[in-house]
């Protein structure tokens, strides 16, 4: 019998997690703290939800849109949560208030994109800043905390040594990578990513994709609020004003290029990135370079990150420089 | 009626005016301090460096292949600080403008070799270099506002001229117009909105345009590096945090003002027009004693529906003129 013909994007992610293990080996020797057990855990336990929205900013991207308002959910769903907690709400009603919220917003973001036809980044930074105010107007300017959710002691607690934390990642990862690789819904987000035109030719819905692409990044966000509340404790006014463009940040070195190529990178490429990046946060702080640099550090990162994709894309470099 | 409706719709000027006329109207409602000349020239400068880096966004916009620039908030930060310190540092406040002038150029510079000759996606690039320089502007000072500039530099923003601010009546005018010569009356102008109509043809008319699609981003550090001396000499401090959050106004102002997010649409005049309605609300709001988080709100409402509003309207001209036929 013939093998199941999977198509695969191009191959992209191997190079974050060759410079990955590069960067590991680099600080192992450096920072003699940076390779213990204790260290590399709290670093995955600090950038879970980094990790989680990731997902749903990959997704979004391989459509070649972009959600700045990710943060800014998750920031209004972890409130939400807050005060249900403080109401002493039944657990699993909160849990599904907080996806349905997600999905919610997601929808909102999604139909202005697919139905209005408006350019991604500009809906997500108008959503951004109402769900900030929305975020205000919610806190009052206080803080909300001594918030324990009973998934908390799930989250912190471990088998075999290992983080459920952990293991949970992981397995959001392998999910969404099968959902994306393998499944009718994962090809048709990759065909409308290469070639809109062609994915709406053949029969695929791109509007309707594009608006679960965002639905699917809401409801993530309410995940990512969930662990954010059972590490935190509390929820105060900043509350993911940093997250969109550390995913971003994840994404783009994770192979995933911005605007138009569902030609490469998938999730487990992401997860690569958010390691790199998490783990180069870390390093710095571990060697003493002064903190106020490290957005600087991430920055060159991105750049360069897009730079070698620009560069190695379809040898686009050497047509423009016939062209030239 | 229906002749007036069609008017406006077509011209977005006349719909931008009708939509400051009734902001007026709603604003002195509120305040009745609002409505009075002094005021209203006072107001103008609050939006002097919106202004400037608006009319950069816009032209970044309208040279098209998908191009924004988010840097321009974080351009504005560093070249700022870079002024502070040379000032500091005891060189004088004509050093410290080249130099800053020269800093901005070069931080548009990278935008635009990354963007024009790498092909790299505006978007991503300058969301890397936006990281870069508010990173490099928090080191340079450490997180602390750099003061101590000469008591005269207050001449250039806080203080007056025939009732008019001086920064508004030497700069943003001068530069403003400046910048339209350029756009509308020379070739440069002509070459960035082929470029964004058109890429294909653009190409095809021999237009170099890694080198124009470069400037464009030079020109647009620039004015942030301008908007940054004004700023300074407004609060008499170089802040490493002074440009944040206004990509997001500048872009929304260039949306409002009708340029296409999709390259070569749209008139810088709008744009002005578009500062202007911004500039109103924000100090008519501070007035009412509403939160910032609130302006950035509206902010975000004012840009979806202008948007919605822009291909309303592009769709019954549309239909309108396909009847007249």
């Amino acid at each position: 019998m013939l093998k199941k013909y999977v198509p695969k994007p191009g191959r992209r992610e191997y190079v974050t997690f060759l410079l990955l293990v590069v960067e590991i080996i680099l600080f192992g020797i450096l920072a003699p703290n940076f390779l213990t057990v204790d260290n590399l855990i709290r670093v995955v336990q600090n950038n879970a939800e980094i990790a989680m929205v990731s997902i749903g900013m990959t997704i979004v991207m391989l459509l070649g849109g972009i959600d700045l308002s990710v943060g800014s959910v998750m920031g209004v769903i972890a409130i939400v949560i807050g005060y249900m907690l403080q109401a002493k709400v039944n657990i699993f009603i909160i849990v599904a208030v907080a996806i349905l919220i997600g999905i919610g917003v997601g929808f909102i973001n999604g139909f202005l994109v697919a139905k209005f036809n408006i350019p991604d980044m500009i809906v997500t930074i108008a959503t951004m800043n109402i769900w900030k105010a929305v975020i205000f107007a919610l806190l009052g300017g206080k803080w909300l905390t001594g918030l324990n959710p009973s998934w908390g002691a799930v989250t912190r607690a471990r088998v075999l040594g290992i983080p459920v934390l952990l293991l949970l990642i992981i397995a959001v990862y392998a999910l969404f990578y099968y959902f994306l690789m393998y499944r009718r819904f994962g090809r048709y987000i990759y065909a409308t990513g290469c070639n809109p035109h062609s994915a709406n030719l053949s029969g695929i819905n791109v509007k309707k994709i594009r608006l679960v692409s965002y639905c699917i990044s809401g409801g993530i966000a309410a995940f990512a609020a969930m662990l954010y509340i059972a590490r935190m404790g509390s929820v105060e006014m900043t509350i993911g004003s940093d997250l969109p463009i550390a995913c971003i940040a994840a994404v783009t070195i994770g192979g995933t290029g911005a605007k138009g190529n569902g030609k490469r990178g998938s999730v487990i490429g992401t997860l690569a990135g958010v390691l790199f990046i998490a783990f180069l946060k870390n390093g710095i702080v571990i060697l003493g370079i002064p903190s106020l640099l490290e957005n600087c550090f991430i920055g060159t990162l991105i750049v360069l990150s897009v730079l070698f994709d620009a560069v190695t894309a379809n040898g686009r470099f050497k047509k423009s420089k016939e062209a030239a | 009626m229906k002749k007036i409706a069609f008017s406006i719709a077509k011209s977005r000027t006349k719909f931008l005016l009708l939509l400051f006329v009734i902001e007026l109207i709603v604003l002195s409602l509120i305040s009745p301090y609002f409505f009075s000349v002094n005021n209203l020239m006072q107001v103008t400068q609050f939006g002097a460096s919106l202004t400037l880096l608006s009319l950069g966004e816009a032209l970044v916009m309208i040279a098209g292949r998908d191009g924004i620039d988010i840097s321009v908030g974080s351009a504005m930060s560093l070249s700022g600080v870079i002024f502070g310190l040379v000032v500091i540092k005891g060189g004088s406040i004509l050093m410290a403008t080249v130099i800053t002038l020269l800093t901005g150029a070069v931080l548009g510079m990278i935008n635009g070799l990354l963007v024009a000759v790498a092909k790299v996606p505006a978007l991503i690039a300058t969301l890397g270099t936006q990281y870069i320089y508010g990173s490099l502007a928090l080191y340079l000072t450490g997180g602390i506002p750099i003061s101590g500039f000469p008591d005269g530099f207050k001449v250039l923003s806080l203080e007056s001229t025939l009732g008019i601010p001086n920064q508004i009546l030497f700069v943003i005018v001068p530069v403003s117009i400046l910048v339209f010569i350029l756009v509308y009356k020379m070739k440069f102008g002509r070459r960035v909105y082929l470029m964004g109509t058109n890429p294909e043809a653009a190409k095809f008319t021999g237009i170099r345009e890694k080198k124009i699609r470069s400037s464009v981003y030079i020109l647009t550090g620039v004015l942030a590096a301008v908007s940054a001396i004004i700023n300074n000499s407004w609060l008499m401090t170089a802040r490493a945090d002074a440009g944040n959050g206004m990509e997001m106004q500048a872009i929304t102002v260039a949306v409002l003002g009708g340029i296409g997010v999709a390259g070569g649409i749209g008139h810088l005049g709008g744009v002005l027009i578009g500062v202007i309605i911004i500039t109103m609300m924000n100090s008519g709001l501070q007035i009412a004693n509403v939160n910032s988080v609130w302006q950035l709100a509206t902010l975000g409402f004012i840009l979806i529906i202008a948007i919605i509003l822009n291909q309303l309207m592009s769709r019954y001209v549309a239909s309108v003129e396909k009847n007249m036929e």
